[in-house]
């Protein structure tokens, strides 16, 4: 028998959310076999099968976080298979704690039914049987939302275990949400478009009444005080006589119902756990405050002798856990995404608010980010490209047999990658904390693809070791990917340096803005015929204008403007390139 | 949230927690149903519990110190007990309360009903009135302040007008020659107090090695010290193991390994050992309520039960069985209902033994700080040294204070002495407000009065009490 364990799925990555089984008890499967989806914090992916054989146990569940090394199943007939050198990590085999949901301060989230409320740690995505509704998963660590794409599902339509059910546009990538629970859809509590948070009611199903009932509820407590001791000494007392207190007490049954599910709003379910816990410091009008407004009385610092708790500390600590709230979002996402507030702009007509999407959030964000990080100069140029339009045309049949379309972008890449080479503070980055230079001693360039879901900046990597052709091929591929949210996310990262191609829709120049970290980014627009003066008179040239936007803090001026020359003489003369890059 | 002032709420039970509840919600605008099987609100606190029973043990202390006056150098007679003039003017008291609240129910508007309640849903409750009709309500809410009643050992069950419960007890059908009290409880012991100075004599017997189980030991024993006097016997350590109706009393078979005398026969016996919570309502079956297994219904700190419609408070839902913890729970309950953020979490619930002399106590206890495991600081003032304790002649009492060693905070307060029921309200102030000990040593408290014990305790404290010379300890 050979266990197939989680293999390494790259760097910080040791675990992810199951999110589809692909094989099942008694399947074969073979070495490279996909056998399940599993999502990162980074993207979902295929995980191939290491091993051959049979299928004989299943050890994980759809839904479950998967550590690395963790065993995913175990097949018989295992001969001629090559188990991975996996060191199985002690303990692996268990499931970490799900870390709860955040709880929300106020009741952000209305209790919704068959919600368990305890304190205890929220338990993973309700599994088959038992369950009556269909929450949004775990999506991967730090991703606590996306934008509702579509629903694959109607009231009455009956889903099972596994079936993808909606799609979900996260902050970079649209995931396949798979069904955890089978039955028959009885409601759906989303809309289209709605943003959906992990543990939201998706669907309920129909039929919730022969649902097993929740183990786990809220938790009441009976009070129990010091006079408890005097009834304990009656319970000893009776047991002194040689009987239980069932014979000498008429049993209190507990009542044989089954109940329902029942939830209590989060709040009081925080509020059940906490039962023993000694009195605060605080006066009765301050603690009630304290419920009021939503802040844990234990969560206060006192300033007042003693640790004694005022109304103001309450307040304050209120005041911090909204500011580090809103903070934490916002790290999450970006920096502080302060603004003046806006005017009232239904005062001057008709206004449609829609909330921003998945890709546009992240932008925003982003950009927002490298704008107030980095302070941008903008360095203009031209290339003429006369001859290199030639070349372009005679490799092209070459690009397109690779599956590639020889373009201009096409070409910078090879022109930038090799520019690079010489100018190494161009395929930089800074940190400013230690304040230190990090050169990069690789070269990925990303491209910015305009989507109809926003821009994307899939990165092509070690463009100094492919040739045009093959990158026009890859440009191609990755393009074609964006367009149709294929992309996933880890395509998208590690670039060392951008382009971004205007040249398709027009203009003839523009401030493109760096694409922090990267310290630079290389703006192309549209090139055009001009009249050129050469040997001794003008010459209509095709021109292609060139923008550099650089981090001054790392570029000075005179290096930017040598910089983008040497491109734009590269562009003129590709034998430089093979020359010099 | 949801809206709320439309809401119609029953409440099932018409005791201190039940009335408390049905009021606030009548003053919040909601509609209220206040179901009790007796004319009026009350409860077991008014009719057969807290009232009556503090009536005659206002007459007791009143006998008790007519007697001790002679070392005052006044002689009275002892005294004529007229026995139908004191159960009409205690009934008085409970009719005159009672009453009270009948009329504060029909100005605030509620809805009283005088039946009894079995659940149909977990919305509808079918009520038999007193009437002998029947109805079927439905409400949006439910509380269940159904209380308690006193707890029986069915083994020492019988059934004899001699055999008496706290209930019973409290009808002073006549003074025994002799009683014995089951359990060295509170309620044993306020009502043998009681029985005691009316002339009976009283023996407690209490299976654990104290009275008082619970309650920090250097409060009860003054308290022990002085009904070793004016009871006739304390056995500890003893239980019950028989008894048997004669035709001269009831024969007590004692068990335990300090009895002297195994049997005995006593007039009367009076079973206190303690109170059931009401939690077998009929039809709660049919709601998603749970009960415990000791019998008290299970609710989280909103006192809502299982079922989102249904909340219970009172001795119903837990310990300690009390009244005031009761209303409290009651106005709780309905603040929850009306859809305001609240919780019950109190950081002292008093606790009060109406004997001579009387244990209050709150907060954290020393008893409960050494179970815990938990470090505290204790600063006790001798009532030896209160001026006040000794015009009095009661001089047997004391104050202490329960402190967190670090912040010097007020964690609880214990109090024995007369009217210690009356200081422990201070104590419980100074919990609930987190006062240090220091806030009460300067706080200047009346002169000559009790009250100045609690003030001394925290001197005592600082090593600084005007009336103690007591160094502090380094």
């Amino acid at each position: 028998m050979t266990e197939f364990k989680l293999p390494e799925l790259g760097e910080n990555i040791d675990q992810g959310d199951l999110v589809r089984l692909m094989v099942s008890l008694g399947a074969s499967v073979t070495e490279g076999q996909p056998v399940m989806e599993l999502e990162t914090d980074k993207a979902v992916v295929e995980v191939p099968s290491s091993v051959t054989g049979t299928v004989k146990e299943i050890r994980v569940k759809e839904g479950q976080k998967v550590k690395v090394g963790q065993v995913i199943f175990t097949v018989e007939n295992g001969a001629g298979a090559k188990v991975k050198a996996v060191e199985p990590q002690a303990g692996a085999a268990k499931t970490p704690a799900e870390t709860p949901a955040p709880v929300p301060k106020a009741a952000a989230q209305p209790a919704t039914k068959a919600r368990p409320a305890a304190a205890s740690p929220a338990p993973p995505a309700p599994v088959a049987a038992g369950a009556t509704d269909f929450r949004l998963p775990e999506l991967g660590e730090n991703i606590d939302q996306g934008d509702l794409v579509r629903l694959m599902i109607s009231p009455g339509s009956k889903v099972s275990e596994g079936q993808p059910v909606m799609e979900l546009e996260t902050d970079k990538a649209v995931v396949e949400v798979p069904s955890s629970v089978t039955g028959t859809v009885k409601e759906i509590q989303v809309k289209e478009g709605q943003k959906v948070k992990v543990g939201q009611v998706i669907f309920t199903l129909e039929g919730a009444a022969s649902a097993q009932p929740e183990k786990v509820k809220h938790a009441p407590v009976e009070h129990i005080s010091e006079q408890h001791e005097a009834r304990l000494s009656l319970q000893a007392a009776i047991q002194a006589e040689g009987k239980t207190p069932a014979q000498v007490f008429l049993p209190d049954q507990p009542r044989p119902s089954a109940p329902k599910a029942f939830a209590m709003p989060e709040q009081l379910g925080k509020v059940a756990g906490t039962e023993h816990r000694a009195p605060a410091p605080a006066a009765p009008h301050v603690r009630r405050l304290a419920r009021e407004i939503g802040v844990d009385i234990y969560d206060v610092k006192g300033t007042g002798p003693g640790g004694r708790i005022s109304e103001d500390d309450v307040k304050a600590c209120a005041k911090s856990l909204l500011t580090s709230v809103a903070a934490a979002a916002q790290s999450a996402q970006g920096r502080p995404f302060a603004q003046p507030a806006l005017p009232d702009f239904t005062k001057f007509g008709k206004v449609e608010r829609v909330s921003m999407r998945g890709v546009r959030r992240k932008t925003a964000h982003h950009l927002w980010e490298a704008w107030t990080t980095i302070p941008h100069v903008t360095q203009q140029d031209k290339a003429d490209i006369t001859e290199l339009e030639q070349l372009r045309a005679r490799f092209a049949p070459k690009a397109q047999e690779a599956g590639g379309k020889m373009t201009v972008t096409a070409i910078g890449l090879k022109v930038c990658a090799s520019a690079l080479k010489v100018f190494p503070q161009f395929n930089a980055s800074i940190d400013m904390a230690k304040e230190e230079i990090l050169y990069k001693q690789y070269i990925n360039i990303g491209v910015a693809v305009d989507t109809d879901r926003g821009l994307l900046v899939p990165v092509l990597h070690d463009v100094d070791k492919k040739n045009i052709v093959e990158l026009a091929a890859e440009l191609t591929q990755l393009s074609k990917k964006a367009r149709d949210k294929k992309l996933t996310p880890s395509e998208m990262e590690g670039g060392t340096f951008t382009i971004t191609n205007l040249g398709g829709v027009g203009g003839t120049g523009f401030s493109p803005i760096v694409n922090f970290p990267e310290v630079a980014i290389l703006g192309l627009s549209r090139s055009s015929m001009e009249p050129v003066w050469m040997n001794g008179k003008f010459e209509p040239r095709q021109v292609l204008p060139l923008s550099l936007s650089y981090d001054h803090r790392l570029i000075d001026g005179a290096d930017a403007a040598r910089f983008l020359r040497w491109i734009a003489e590269a562009f003129e003369q590709p034998f430089l390139l093979s020359v010099q890059g | 949230m949801t809206e709320t002032s439309n809401l119609h709420v029953a409440v099932v039970g018409g005791g201190p927690g039940g009335y408390a509840a049905a009021f606030l919600a009548a003053d919040l605008g909601l509609k209220v149903t206040l179901i009790d099987p007796e004319a009026n609100p009350g409860g077991v606190c008014l009719y057969r519990g807290c009232i009556p029973s503090k009536a005659l043990l206002h007459v007791a202390k009143l006998i008790d110190e007519s007697r001790h006056a002679k070392n005052w150098g006044i002689e009275y007679a002892d005294p004529k007990i007229d026995m139908s003039r004191l159960r009409s003017w205690k009934d008085g008291v409970v009719k005159k309360l009672t009453g009270g609240l009948g009329i504060l129910s029909k100005q605030r508007k509620v809805e009283y009903i005088q039946g009894r309640a079995a659940f149909e849903n977990s919305n509808t409750l079918r009520i038999s009135k007193a009437g002998g009709s029947d109805e079927n309500l439905t409400f949006d809410r439910i509380i269940l302040a159904t209380g308690s009643r006193p707890a029986i050992i069915p083994s020492l069950k019988l059934d004899s007008p001699r055999v008496m419960d706290s209930t019973s007890a409290l009808d002073l059908s006549e003074i025994p020659g002799t009683l014995l009290v089951i359990g060295g409880g509170y309620i044993g012991l306020e009502l043998g107090t009681v029985y005691a100075a009316l002339g009976s004599k009283v023996s407690v017997v209490e299976m654990l090695t104290g009275l008082l189980p619970g309650a920090d030991r250097d409060l009860v024993l003054p308290l022990h010290k002085r009904i070793e006097k004016s009871f006739n016997s304390i056995l500890l350590n003893t239980t019950v193991a028989a008894m048997k109706e004669e035709s001269t009393g009831i024969r007590v078979t004692f068990d335990g390994p300090e009895v002297k005398e195994r049997e005995k026969v006593f007039d009367k016996v009076l079973v206190s050992v303690g109170r059931k919570p009401n939690s077998e309502i009929p039809g709660l079956d049919k709601t998603q309520v749970q009960v415990g297994p000791r019998g008290f219904i299970q609710v989280n700190k909103q006192l809502q039960t299982n079922d989102p419609a249904i909340y219970a408070i009172g001795d119903a839902v837990g310990e300690p069985m009390l009244a005031h913890k009761a209303s409290h729970e009651g106005r709780t309950a309905v603040e929850a209902i009306a859809g305001h953020k609240v919780a019950f979490e109190p950081a002292a619930i008093p606790a009060v033994v109406f004997t001579d002399p009387e244990i209050a106590w709150c907060g954290l206890t020393e008893t409960q700080a050494q179970k815990e495991n938990r470090e505290i600081k204790v600063a006790k003032f001798p009532w030896a040294a209160s001026g006040r304790a000794m015009t009095l002649d009661r001089t047997e009492g004391m104050t202490k204070l329960i402190l967190d060693p670090q912040t010097e905070r007020v964690l609880g307060v214990g109090i024995v002495g007369a009217g210690a029921g009356e200081l422990i309200a201070e104590g419980v102030l100074a919990v609930e407000m987190a006062a240090l000990a220091k806030d009460i040593a300067l706080t200047i408290h009346p002169h000559p009065t009790l009250s100045e014990t609690v003030m001394e305790a925290a001197e005592v404290f600082f090593g600084t009490s005007t009336d103690i010379y007591r160094p502090k300890k380094s």
